[in-house]
């Protein structure tokens, strides 16, 4: 199921685990994939051919969605995707940027699934154009929220609301969903300046950096630990390299510090490094005193992190939720606390779910979903 | 779904546009205070516009709008019978209307057409309505006698005195507040007109009530680019406002917030570069060595 996606976006764990690591490299398990999808024309196909199943919604057309709507779609049901922006594909279409999935290679998995008779209603954002109850009451025996972590993690540092400092998600979507980036071409441009630092160590850190490379600016990385730490696939972070990121290792940003005009002028950070400070033998890293400097920037990319995208259905329906803004599920079937409403993906485990590990999820939760339809 | 065509287009005034345009499901939806992200084309931006009006029966629903960009701009060329690429809505948490007594809104500029529905839903529950509106000039004063039916009393001032009042709508509130007992302040427009608004109902501890306009991108929370601090807190005026309490609003922020967006200009009108250097593209230094490395599993046999 969409080799062509996780071909490119796949972490490949099972790349670190391989036997040949010991001799030498392991088997290229992701290009082969990406190889066997762009040249084999892969297809999704309906795998087995059933009585025509419920009428099911998902709320959500990310990875998890996706993957949900294609298996019950397989299992005879009639899915509906619904999603807010004005086309499919979630965060592969406004979170990841082009370079690493082509729009081609997307919109080509996007009519796949059309055709297998999944209609996906795009402008219809769950909790205010629709409510949830009535998707309910409008014959949908089972609801999927897929709803993904899409808001940004607000850091809690002076200076974040100055002129120039973007968080990572609306610059992708500026980049992506509003074609800033072909820019004299397009009407949509984005003020950032030539010397961008990006905070943060995720995929999203990166991608921002990468992009800022590609629109001829100068792009620093900012980790507050050490690139070892970064978890990234070594891979992307060489490419990165090559393209010419700089990396800042072991820094702590204080503040970000503005101009007469609101604007950023740099950034206040202090050095870190390993110490043992109780002698125990841990060591850790502690700021070094007196390690002060400023790192001159013009822009700034906040990177650090997402939190689930609940706000909406928090006042709109009357759903349970987790203190940290989960949605709260049974642990045995992947229910919320409305009887056929089922979650799935990153609204339920928090952060860091990459792409495949929400497509396993959003495939085992389907799974669930169709003994909820066809006990 | 919907095919979001235009029904209607007026012109209000210069670069002011109306228009009508087909969504039944927002319609059916719609409250005061509810406003919708409208894309003209693809791949344009999203631009978020209040709703004015809902008509039920023919499933329209009315934006009025300034050309002040290339995407409002593109919006106002569209004609009718075209159609809208995309619509997103009704978004944000619509307006709490009570029934307290005396309500002022207070408005500036094209802002008339977010405020309207707010006095008609107030006017509605019982509230004694009394409207100011600011404006730069008479030709750009919208939607007066629509006003002038949902207010019970209505005071305009153009800063260049071309029609009624010389002056700032805040003069007339100011006037205003030493000789009526108000209630409720509602304000909608310019950043510095909310500023002054609630500083002076602050001190006579009137509830105000504000409707911020930042920068929005997506609308439903998940950019943090239209963030405000109210209360010390940052939230996101798309999904918990846009309408909020104004003494708990950090408008110095705000004012920053909306800067970074504009083009600035110094005191002679030349355009301040805000960011300190020269554009220097850069260069990937080592050669691409990566992919085959990383393509060596498959490429190479082991040594």
């Amino acid at each position: 199921m969409f080799a062509s996606i996780c071909g490119r976006l796949c972490p490949a764990p099972c790349e670190r685990a391989c036997v040949f690591n010991d001799e030498g490299a392991p088997i290229g398990i992701r290009a082969l994939e990406r190889y066997a999808s762009d040249y084999g024309q892969a297809k999704v196909v309906r795998t087995q051919s059933s009585p025509p199943g419920a009428n099911v919604a998902i709320i959500g057309s990310g990875p998890s969605g996706l993957t949900a709507a294609v298996v019950l779609a397989n299992y005879g049901h009639q899915v509906t995707i619904f999603e807010s922006l004005n086309e499919p594909g979630g965060l592969l279409r406004y979170g990841v940027p082009e370079f690493r999935l082509p729009r081609k290679v997307l919109d080509g998995e996007m009519a796949e699934i059309q055709a297998l008779g999944i209609e996906i209603q795009t402008n219809t954002l769950v909790g205010q154009s629709v409510g949830l109850d009535d998707l309910l009451s409008s014959g949908y025996k089972a609801v999927l929220l897929a709803l993904g972590s899409g808001t940004p993690k607000f850091l809690d540092i002076p200076g974040t609301n100055l002129g120039g400092v973007f968080y990572a998600e609306e610059f992708l979507l500026r980049v992506n969903l509003m074609q800033a980036r072909p820019f004299p071409r397009t009407s949509t441009p984005i003020k950032i300046g030539n010397n961008v630092a990006v905070i943060g160590s995720g995929y999203a850190a990166l991608d921002c950096a990468r992009m800022i490379l590609r629109f001829g600016r100068k792009a620093t990385l900012i980790l507050a630990g050490t690139e070892d730490e970064v978890p990234i696939r070594i891979e992307e972070r060489e490419y990165a390299k090559e393209e010419g990121l700089k990396l800042e290792v072991m820094v702590n940003v204080l503040e970000i510090l503005g101009n007469d005009h609101g604007f950023v002028r740099g950034l206040k950070c202090s050095r870190s490094d390993f110490a043992d400070p109780t002698n125990a033998g841990q060591w850790q890293l502690v700021s070094v005193p007196d390690s002060e400097f400023m790192i001159e920037v013009d822009s700034v990319i906040l990177a650090a992190g997402h939190q689930p995208n609940s706000s909406i259905l928090k006042k709109t329906s009357k759903l349970k939720f987790n203190p940290d803004g989960t949605i709260f599920v049974a642990q045995e079937n992947s229910m919320t606390s409305i009887p056929g409403v089922f979650a799935c993906g990153n609204i339920v485990s928090g952060v860091g779910g990459s792409v495949v590990e929400t497509m396993a999820d959003g495939k085992m939760v389907a799974e669930e979903m169709n003994r909820y339809l066809n006990p | 779904m919907f095919q979001f065509k235009i029904i209607n287009k007026q012109s209000l005034g210069p670069d002011i546009k109306r228009l009508d345009i087909q969504a039944p499901e927002i319609a059916r939806r719609v409250k005061p205070g509810h406003f919708v992200i409208v894309t003209p084309q693809e791949g344009a931006e999203r631009i978020p516009l209040t709703v004015v009006e809902a008509d039920l029966n023919r499933g329209l629903i009315t934006l009025i709008f300034q050309e002040v960009g290339a995407t409002t701009r593109q919006l106002g060329m569209l004609q009718i019978n075209e159609t809208v690429f995309g619509m997103l809505g009704p978004l944000g948490v619509p307006s709490v209307i009570e029934k307290l007594g005396t309500v002022v809104c207070i408005t500036t500029g094209v802002g008339t057409a977010q405020i309207l529905p707010i006095c008609r839903a107030h006017k509605k529950t019982g509230n004694k309505v009394i409207g100011i509106i600011g404006a730069k000039a008479k030709k750009l004063l919208t939607l007066e006698a629509q006003m002038r039916l949902s207010c019970n009393n209505l005071f305009i001032a153009t800063n260049d005195g071309s029609y009624m009042k010389r002056g700032l709508a805040t003069d007339l509130f100011r006037e205003l507040l030493n000789k009526e007992k108000i209630d409720l302040v509602h304000a909608v427009g310019s950043v510095d007109m909310m500023h002054s608004v609630v500083a002076m109902t602050r001190e006579r501890k009137i509830k105000t009530r504000v409707s911020l306009n930042p920068v929005m991108i997506d609308g439903t929370g998940m950019c943090g680019s239209c963030r405000v601090k109210v209360n010390r807190k940052t939230v996101l005026a798309c999904v918990d406002g846009p309408e909020f309490d104004g003494h708990q609003v950090d408008f110095e922020d705000l004012k920053v917030r909306m800067n970074a967006f504009q083009v600035l200009y110094d005191k002679d009108g030349k355009e301040i570069e805000c960011f300190n250097q020269k554009s220097t593209p850069s260069r990937a230094e080592s050669e691409s060595k990566t992919l085959t490395r990383f393509l060596s599993g498959i490429l190479k046999s082991k040594p």
